[in-house]
């Protein structure tokens, strides 16, 4: 049967050919379709089921990869901003705080000044007036000394002037009587 | 000297016979074989090394996946991209057909699967069944509102025969065009091919003549190549334009 077949389309052949194309010879044309739909049908299963699944998977991954890295690098980015802001901010606090202190120290060191001072000014006063009452009292009390010195006086001088003793109680008066009239 | 269509023709390897219908094994189907074997290695090669970095061979396989893949969105739309096992499956069978077939002759004499129309016709028949399918799955009889574009009344009755003719007429544009490129480039091939032989052989002055034909043949070669891309490229974004015209019907996307 099948030397048959050959012979039937090696039969064929030759008067196809001298006919004209080979490609009109309909004699092959169930053998070339029946074995088109056998090997494209192959490849179709193999491609669609087995390599272009790969493929899709490789092509996928990469994909994922590479927004994964790229997501990654945003996020370290985003953190390396979100520290220069954490600093910025540390460092504007420390700064403020630092000043307030600086604020604080210079107004305690001048109220302190201050208060010394005005203790110091307390005192200085203090002392002064001691001293002025002192000044005031010896001078009374020099006055005192300068009376009864010039009642005595007045008595010798009397006394040797006219020879009269006088006590001191009245040359104490006559001292007085004069110091008063003379203003 | 061996006629240039000599190439095309198909003889049993192996004949077998299926209730009176002649189904050998050929020359012809041997090479289908070859184009689907080597396809399937190609790509499952570039497959099979999932680096971060790809591989030359996983680039290729890369690349054609993603290059497939935005030609059915550009073409179909998203939706289209539920087709893009099947439209990548014939991209590249007709991609390696081409290419395989340009091989140049070495010892045996390497057959163009696609260059015979009992192949591009079953393909682009198939094409036109799926797009039939799709259309009618999709839009049930409002499929048929393809062949009236919104036009005057008057104007359906000259529009809706020349609608019906052009989308009957797809599958034979479709599979012509493919199976006369292949058929043109390898038989014009051949024929430069044969005259660089005769002249060199021919000796004397017209041995240097043979340089022309010779030149001619390098430069059909490299036009060939461009053809075996371009055409299962056409291939493909055709079979796009038909599946969006099933999926969505006259609106634009």
């Amino acid at each position: 049967m099948a030397a048959a077949a050959q012979e039937t389309i090696e039969g064929t052949a030759e008067p196809a050919e001298s006919a004209g194309l080979p490609q009109m010879n309909v004699e092959t044309f169930p053998s070339q379709i029946f074995w088109l739909v056998v090997t494209f049908g192959l490849l179709f299963v193999v491609l669609s089921k087995m390599t272009l699944p790969r493929i899709a998977a490789s092509l996928a991954d990469r994909k994922q990869r590479i927004e994964g890295d790229l997501g990654a690098a945003e996020a370290a980015r985003q953190g390396a901003a979100d520290a220069q802001t954490a600093y910025k901010t540390a460092l504007a606090q420390a700064r403020g705080r630092a000043n307030n202190l600086a604020d604080e120290n210079r107004k305690r060191v001048t109220g302190e000044i201050d208060k010394l001072k005005a203790t110091a000014d307390a005192q200085a006063q203090s002392a002064m007036a001691t001293a002025e009452q002192r000044i005031a009292a010896e001078r009374t009390k020099a006055k005192t000394h300068i009376r009864s010195s010039a009642a005595e006086a007045a008595a010798d001088i009397v006394e040797r002037l006219i020879g009269a003793k006088i006590t001191s109680d009245e040359a104490v008066k006559a001292v007085d009587a004069a110091e008063t009239k003379r203003g | 000297m061996a006629s240039p269509m000599e190439q095309f023709e198909v003889h049993p390897i192996i004949p077998i016979e299926v209730g009176g219908l002649d189904i050998s094994f050929t020359n012809a189907s041997l090479w289908m074989v070859i184009v689907v074997a080597v396809t399937a290695l190609f790509l499952t090669m570039g497959a099979s090394s999932r680096r971060l970095v790809p591989t030359r061979m996983q680039s290729i396989a890369e690349l054609s996946y993603v290059f497939i893949a935005d030609m059915i969105r550009s073409a179909a739309g998203t939706e289209g991209l539920k087709f893009f096992p099947f439209i990548f499956t014939l991209f590249m069978f007709v991609l390696f057909a081409n290419l395989i077939g340009l091989l140049p002759p070495i010892g045996f004499h390497p057959f163009t699967v696609t260059s015979h129309i009992a192949v591009t016709f079953s393909l682009a028949f198939f094409v036109f069944l799926m797009v039939i399918f799709v259309g009618l799955w999709r839009h049930g009889l409002g499929f048929f509102s393809l062949f009236a574009p919104k036009v005057p009344f008057v104007m359906l009755i000259i529009l809706i025969p020349i609608e019906v003719v052009s989308f009957l007429s797809r599958p034979i544009s479709l599979s012509v065009r493919l199976f006369a490129n292949m058929l043109a480039g390898h038989t014009m091939l051949a024929v430069f091919g044969t005259f660089v032989v005769a002249l060199a052989s021919a000796g004397g002055a017209l041995s240097f003549l043979s340089i022309a034909p010779l030149l001619a043949i390098t430069a059909v070669s490299a036009l060939e190549f461009l053809i075996a891309f371009l055409q299962a490229y056409v291939f493909a974004i055709l079979t796009c334009i038909y599946l969006n015209d099933a999926l969505h019907l006259h609106e634009h996307h």
